[in-house]
């Protein structure tokens, strides 16, 4: 047990930071080559590129993913009425796997027969060709990330929009506030700590992006859909250059470590 | 108690909506609602529909007719691919992980939560600290060892690196945590052997955690992709995901693929439908990802 950890958990998890510092080949020979691996990558245009795509998709679809749970976890809030079979509903897709949402969206997305495109043409728009445009492919996965995942952090919402005290509520509502006024002055206030969680979570996850586009784009159009895991996993398995790919997994480490640092001081600075 | 009485309850004092707003505001959140959950469910539909439909001819309208329904595609799907063989191979990947990890992640959170012994808190925060690496980051370290191992290509390689599952072991040490010391102190006292406490009161009392913690490990290896695709290099070794993402980039009829994919949402669906309650409580209360 303790030997499987130290093997499988805590042996990579140095050995990713050791690996980065030597130029590992597959041959198993390995030379201490210091940060060379690091100015490499920084000197790297498909590292730059690499990394402007995660980013990009992490800013659409952080946004899209968060109001679509927040968006249906206030409608299950407030409709009564047959709440645990919308609710599973909606968990429905996460219990599934990203390649299966990548492969049916792909279908969707399709130029010729898919079904978005079918009925677009009854509207008489298109035929558009989601998946190899550079300016559609990434909002495209993105949707199909969120479709995959939202259930999860719509929970999490839910969760937190029913600990909201009703008294709180029932105090605004006395003293006149609407709706609108409610909702943005007690509930959302109330809901920060949850809503850092979802957005910690989702931003991570967005980051480590790399099923979606091996399934539905392969990285194209001319790597507009390349991410850095996509980077780091043609590194190790298409080039077999072992150091500079666990170069760019400490990279990536670093990006998660800091995003959940930066988010933790904006959001959730007075809690 | 009287002086509460006393008073004539409280009306909140709010404008009144008019009587038409209210309802039309009644009306509008249920459609919004109906009409998401249609959305959410339609990718499912069209992946059944054309499954489902003759494979010649173009999708629409074709797919949406009934009369036309076939099994064409699936038993062609079942004949020119490998899939027997990838369910298999995902049936033992997730059900031998699921077996393993509950048996562990309770042991090593017992010892966590309730025995002494050196350097507990020093391990305790390793594994806490090996929680926050993201799996992409060690996944070149974990395929060389796995490679020195000669275990590549292998159930051994698959299987046997998932199971150090750091977030299981986590969940049951709170969880075990909260049950109270004099348990295991009388059973001691009372000369019970180690393995004893472990099977006689260790694991009737994690019981419902071990329910949930099973069908999120379940459905962690079930949808895996990274780890199975690098792992199970020969067709052979590929589990279901791994292969319905091939089957997608050779030339295999859509039709097929989507036959395919029905298969392989098949078990998800199953868990989801019996369990759907024990996972979404758990979700809401520990925060847990599948």
């Amino acid at each position: 047990m303790l030997v499987l950890f130290l093997a499988f958990r805590f042996l990579p998890a140095i050995g990713a930071f050791l690996l980065s510092l030597t130029d590992y080949r597959i041959s198993g020979k390995w030379d201490f080559i210091a940060l060379d691996n690091y100015t490499r990558l920084m000197s790297d245009s498909v590292f730059h590129e690499a990394l402007l795509v995660t980013i990009t998709y992490t800013v659409i679809f952080v946004p899209l993913t968060v109001l679509l749970s927040l968006g249906t976890a206030v409608l299950l809030h407030q409709v009564v009425w047959k709440r645990g079979f919308f609710r599973g509903v909606f968990f429905l897709p996460y219990v599934t796997s990203i390649v299966l949402a990548a492969v049916i969206w792909k279908w969707i997305y399709d130029a010729q027969d898919g079904l978005l495109n079918s009925v677009l043409g009854l509207v008489n728009i298109g035929p558009i060709d989601f998946l190899s445009q550079s300016n559609t492919v990434l909002p495209s996965i993105a949707v199909t990330s969120a479709w995959k995942g939202f259930g999860y952090s719509m929970l999490i919402l839910l969760a937190g929009l029913q600990a909201v005290p009703k008294s709180y509520l029932e105090a605004a509502m006395i003293d006149g506030a609407g709706t609108w006024q409610r909702f943005r002055y007690v509930t959302l206030p109330q809901l920060r700590p949850v809503l850092f969680f979802v957005l910690v979570i989702e931003t991570i996850g967005a980051f480590q992006v790399f099923d979606a586009m091996f399934v539905m784009t392969g990285g194209g159009p001319v790597r507009s859909s390349y991410s850095l895991v996509y980077f780091l996993y043609d590194s190790g398995f298409k080039y077999f250059d072992f150091g500079y790919a666990s170069a760019i997994g400490l990279v990536l480490f670093l990006i998660v470590l800091i995003v959940s640092l930066v988010q933790r001081r904006l959001v959730g600075r007075d809690d | 108690m009287a002086q509460v009485l006393d008073r004539p309850p409280v009306r909140p004092v709010v404008e009144k909506p008019s009587a038409g707003r209210r309802t039309a505001g009644r009306l509008t959140l249920p459609t919004l609602l109906a009409l998401t959950a249609i959305v959410t469910i339609v990718p499912f539909a069209a992946m059944v529909l054309v499954a489902f439909a003759p494979p010649s001819g173009r999708t629409f309208p074709d797919a949406l007719n009934p009369a036309n329904f076939t099994l064409e595609n699936f038993s062609k799907v079942l004949s020119s691919s490998d899939i027997p063989r990838w369910t298999v191979n995902s049936l033992l990947y997730s059900l031998v992980s699921v077996a393993c990890v509950l048996l562990f992640a309770s042991m090593a959170g017992y010892a966590f939560a309730k025995k002494k012994f050196p350097g507990r808190e020093i391990m305790f925060w390793a594994f806490l600290a090996t929680l926050m690496v993201p799996f992409q980051a060690t996944l070149i370290p974990s395929y060389i060892l796995v490679a020195k191992l000669d275990w590549v290509d292998s159930y051994w390689g698959l299987i046997v690196p998932t199971l150090a599952n750091s977030q299981a072991v986590f969940l049951m040490r709170q969880f075990i945590m909260q049950l109270p010391d004099e348990l295991f102190e009388a059973a001691e006292i009372d000369g019970a052997p180690e393995w004893r406490i472990f099977t006689m009161i260790v694991l009737p009392l994690v019981r419902p955690v071990l329910a949930t913690l099973g069908i999120f490990v379940f459905l962690w290896h079930w949808n895996d992709f990274l780890w199975p695709l690098v792992i199970g290099q020969s067709g052979q070794m590929q589990t279901l995901t791994v292969g319905l993402a091939t089957l997608q980039t050779q030339a295999v009829p859509i039709n097929q693929v989507m036959a395919g994919a029905t298969i392989t949402v098949v078990p998800s669906l199953l868990v989801f439908g019996l369990l759907q309650r024990y996972l979404t409580d758990s979700i809401a209360m520990s925060g847990l990802k599948a």
